[in-house]
């Protein structure tokens, strides 16, 4: 239980902010995030450390996110709990909200490729996520960094 | 191109509020307990019925071969049906949440052509011997009736075996193969990127 607390910790900002690139709604993305945490919840005692535990954790939360047009009618909204606190919506700068706009918009494994980068996960162990090699991972965070850099231009900001 | 955008700097500025964990926690065992009642209500309903089955086999001492065939087809129909309905809901139970996304995305496509050869062929034999079973069955006490009556109780049941074949059967086939193809066609989609 206590090595789940940290993990929750540790973690949950991290993933919220992959979902919330993959989806751009925060509310879905919250939902997402949960998802996320009941699998790790579930899956925790059979994890071994042959694997680092934050390259495991977000091989779950990006399949989960996979597999996400699938799920999209299984979970009614509000069967997860709900968020008392009444927040304001943080990131709700216009450049925030334009990049993960942008993000959200990109092909779906883009969307995942670049949110662990932007998370400062190192390219080798995205690698490891996606299951691609190095050098592809590389190429593709070029290419996908060269994208959003257009976009922003485009937009003039 | 402007260089100065600070993406990482962008991107770690949003944050959510995070929710209670045990909250959570509760959330998990409750959907728990649900799936798992759903589960064993239809286990435990083909088992009654298959035990009233072989009740009657016993307190009726059927005299034809036809009978007896006939009650061992519907409870091996029903057995199928379990072992099928029970095996599609532990294909997901094994662990493939933590494989790398491309592994997942082809674990995930093999998933969904198991279910698709499920959920068409054991159903169509699940309705072959259910209703072979049946047929077979109503034999013995439908030979000692009159003709007529003979006739309408077979017309019924007839009736009600090519409703199901050319009715229930398809629908229920259909629909379930709409929601497994789109799904195909989209997680198909999501592999070719990776290997593009």
């Amino acid at each position: 239980m206590q090595a789940f607390a940290d993990i929750y910790k540790t973690y949950w900002q991290k993933i919220f902010r992959l979902c919330m690139g993959y989806v751009n709604d925060a509310d879905l993305a919250k939902d997402m995030a949960q998802e996320t945490f009941i699998i790790v919840w579930e899956q925790l005692p059979k994890f071994r450390n042959e694997a680092n535990i934050g390259t495991w954790i977000f091989r779950i939360a990006s399949n989960n996110c996979l597999r996400h047009i699938e799920k999209l009618n299984r979970f009614p909204r509000g069967e997860l709990p709900p968020n008392l606190a009444d927040e304001k919506i943080p990131g709700s700068e216009p450049q925030i909200q334009f990049l993960y706009k942008c993000i959200a918009e990109l092909p779906e494994t883009d969307r995942i490729i670049i949110s662990l980068e932007l998370e400062n996960i190192k390219q080798a162990e995205i690698a490891t996520i996606v299951g691609l090699s190095e050098s592809n991972i590389r190429v593709r965070i070029h290419r996908i960094k060269e994208k959003l850099h257009q976009k922003f231009a485009a937009n003039g900001q | 191109m402007d260089n100065k955008i600070n993406f990482k700097d962008l991107w770690a500025k949003q944050t959510s509020i995070e929710p209670n964990p045990g909250d959570l926690l509760l959330q998990i065992s409750k959907m728990k307990r649900s799936n798992l009642r759903k589960l064993i209500v239809t286990n435990l309903m083909l088992v009654t019925v298959s035990a009233f089955i072989i009740l009657i086999w016993i307190y009726y001492q059927p005299q034809l071969v036809s009978t007896k065939v006939g009650i061992l087809l519907i409870i091996l129909s029903m057995t199928i049906f379990l072992f099928a309905y029970n095996r599609s809901y532990t294909l997901f139970k094994e662990d493939i949440n933590s494989k790398s996304n491309t592994d997942y995305l082809k674990e995930l496509l093999a998933i969904k052509s198991k279910q698709q050869f499920m959920h068409t062929t054991m159903l169509n034999v699940y309705f072959i011997l259910l209703s072979a079973g049946i047929g077979l069955y109503m034999y013995e006490y439908t030979s000692r009736m009159t003709i007529f009556w003979g006739i309408v109780a077979y017309g019924i049941t007839l009736i009600w075996i090519l409703f199901n074949w050319f009715y229930l059967r398809p629908k229920q086939i259909k629909k379930q193969q709409l929601k497994l193809d789109d799904m195909i066609t989209k997680f198909k989609k999501l592999n070719n990127q990776l290997e593009a």
